[in-house]
C-alpha cells in the first residue's frame, strides 16, 4: 500500500470516527427526561455517599461527652456499691453512723465526762478485785 | 523576635485557616465531583446501554460506578476521575456479561428459550431527537441503531478501545488507564474496531 493510500484511508478512518462520535452526541443529546431524573438522583446517591464519611463522624463524635458521663457514673456506682467484703476499708454503715453520733449529743454522756474521776475509780477498781478473785480461783 | 503573644495569634490565625481550608475543600470536591459526574453520566448510561442493551441495567450500573468513585477514589485527582470511572463502569459490564452468560446456561438447561428474554427493542428504546425534521431523526436514529449493532458485535477489548476513544473521547493514554493495558493495546484495539466496523457499516453509512 502506498503512502497516498496510506492517508487515504487514514483520512477515511477519521471521517468514520468523527461521524461516530456525532452521532452517538446526538443520542446522547436526545435522553428523554426520565432516563436524565434517573441519572440525577443517582449523582445525588453518589454525592451523599461522600458526605457519609464526614456525617457518620459527626454523628458519632456528637454522643462522646454523654459515652463518656455515663462511663464515669458507671465506675462511681460500682466503687460505691463494691463488695464490703473485698474491700479492705471498710465504708461505715450509715445507720450505725447516725447511732454513734446520737451517743455523741446524749445528754448523760456529758454527765459521764463530767464523773470521769469516778468512773476511772471503778474501772481500776474492778481491776484489783478481778485480778485478786481470778487468783484465787487459778490457785 | 516574635512576641509569644503574636506567635499565639499566629498559631492560631494558622490553625483556624487550615480548618477553613479543610471545610471548603471537601465542599470544593463535593461540588467539583457533582460537576464531573454530571459531565460524563450521559455518555455513561449510553455507553453502558450499548454495551448491554438494557436501559434500566445500564442506569444501576452507571449509578455504582458514581457511588464506587465517590467512596473510594474522590480524593484522587481531578485528571483521574474519568479513567478510574470508566474503569469501574467497564468492570461492572463485564461482571454483568458474566452473570448473562451463566444465566443464560441456565435458561438453557431449564428448557427456556433465550428469545423469551431478548425482548429489547433498540428501535423503541432509541432516544427521541429533537430540533430536527422527522426524516433526520429517522436517518439518525437508523445510522446510530446500525453502528451500536455493528459496535456489539465487536471482540470485549475491541468494543471498549472503540467506545472510550470515540464516545467518551478518551485519549490513547486515558483509554490504557481505563481499559488497564497499555497504550500500544489500545492502539491496536481501536484500529481493528474501526476496520471491522467500517467493512459492517458498509459504504452507505459513511
Amino acid at each position: 500500500m502506498s503512502k497516498a493510500d496510506d492517508r487515504k484511508k487514514s483520512t477515511e478512518d477519521d471521517l468514520f470516527v468523527q461521524k461516530a462520535r456525532e452521532m452517538f452526541e446526538d443520542s446522547v443529546d436526545s435522553l428523554d427526561g426520565q432516563a436524565q431524573s434517573r441519572l440525577n438522583r443517582s449523582r445525588q446517591a453518589a454525592l451523599a455517599e461522600l458526605d457519609s464519611g464526614t456525617v457518620s463522624l459527626g454523628r458519632w463524635t456528637q454522643w462522646a461527652p454523654a459515652v463518656g458521663a455515663a462511663a464515669v457514673a458507671v465506675v462511681a456506682i460500682v466503687v460505691l456499691n463494691g463488695n464490703p467484703q473485698e474491700d479492705p476499708i471498710a465504708m461505715p454503715d450509715a445507720s450505725q453512723a447516725a447511732g454513734d453520733f446520737e451517743l455523741l449529743i446524749a445528754e448523760d454522756s456529758f454527765d459521764m465526762l463530767e464523773d470521769l474521776e469516778f468512773y476511772s475509780w471503778l474501772d481500776i477498781d474492778a481491776l484489783e478485785a478481778g485480778e485478786s478473785g481470778t487468783g484465787a480461783d487459778v490457785g | 523576635m516574635v512576641s509569644p503573644l503574636s506567635a499565639e495569634a499566629t498559631s492560631i490565625a494558622v490553625s483556624s485557616t487550615r480548618k477553613s481550608h479543610t471545610g471548603d475543600g471537601t465542599l470544593q470536591r463535593e461540588q467539583e465531583l457533582g460537576r464531573f459526574l454530571a459531565e460524563v453520566e450521559k455518555r455513561a448510561l449510553r455507553i453502558a446501554e450499548i454495551s448491554i442493551r438494557d436501559r434500566d441495567e445500564a442506569h444501576d450500573l452507571v449509578q455504582n460506578a458514581m457511588i464506587k468513585l465517590a467512596r473510594k477514589y474522590s480524593d484522587r485527582g481531578t485528571d483521574e476521575w474519568t479513567p478510574l470511572f470508566y474503569r469501574i463502569l467497564q468492570n461492572g459490564v463485564r461482571d454483568w456479561h458474566r452473570r448473562q452468560a451463566v444465566r443464560n446456561r441456565v435458561m438453557v438447561w431449564t428448557g427456556r428459550s433465550k428469545d423469551e428474554d431478548g425482548n429489547y427493542d433498540p428501535v423503541a428504546a432509541a432516544p427521541d431527537p429533537g430540533g430536527r425534521t422527522p426524516d433526520e431523526q429517522l436517518q439518525n436514529r437508523e445510522a446510530m441503531l446500525a453502528l451500536e449493532i455493528a459496535v456489539r458485535e465487536l471482540p470485549a477489548r475491541q468494543k471498549e478501545a472503540f467506545m472510550l476513544r470515540t464516545f467518551e473521547g478518551l485519549d490513547v493514554r486515558g483509554t490504557a488507564a481505563a481499559m488497564g493495558c497499555s497504550e500500544g493495546s489500545v492502539k491496536t484495539h481501536f484500529s481493528r474496531a474501526v476496520h471491522s466496523l467500517r467493512e459492517t457499516l458498509g459504504e452507505h453509512w459513511q
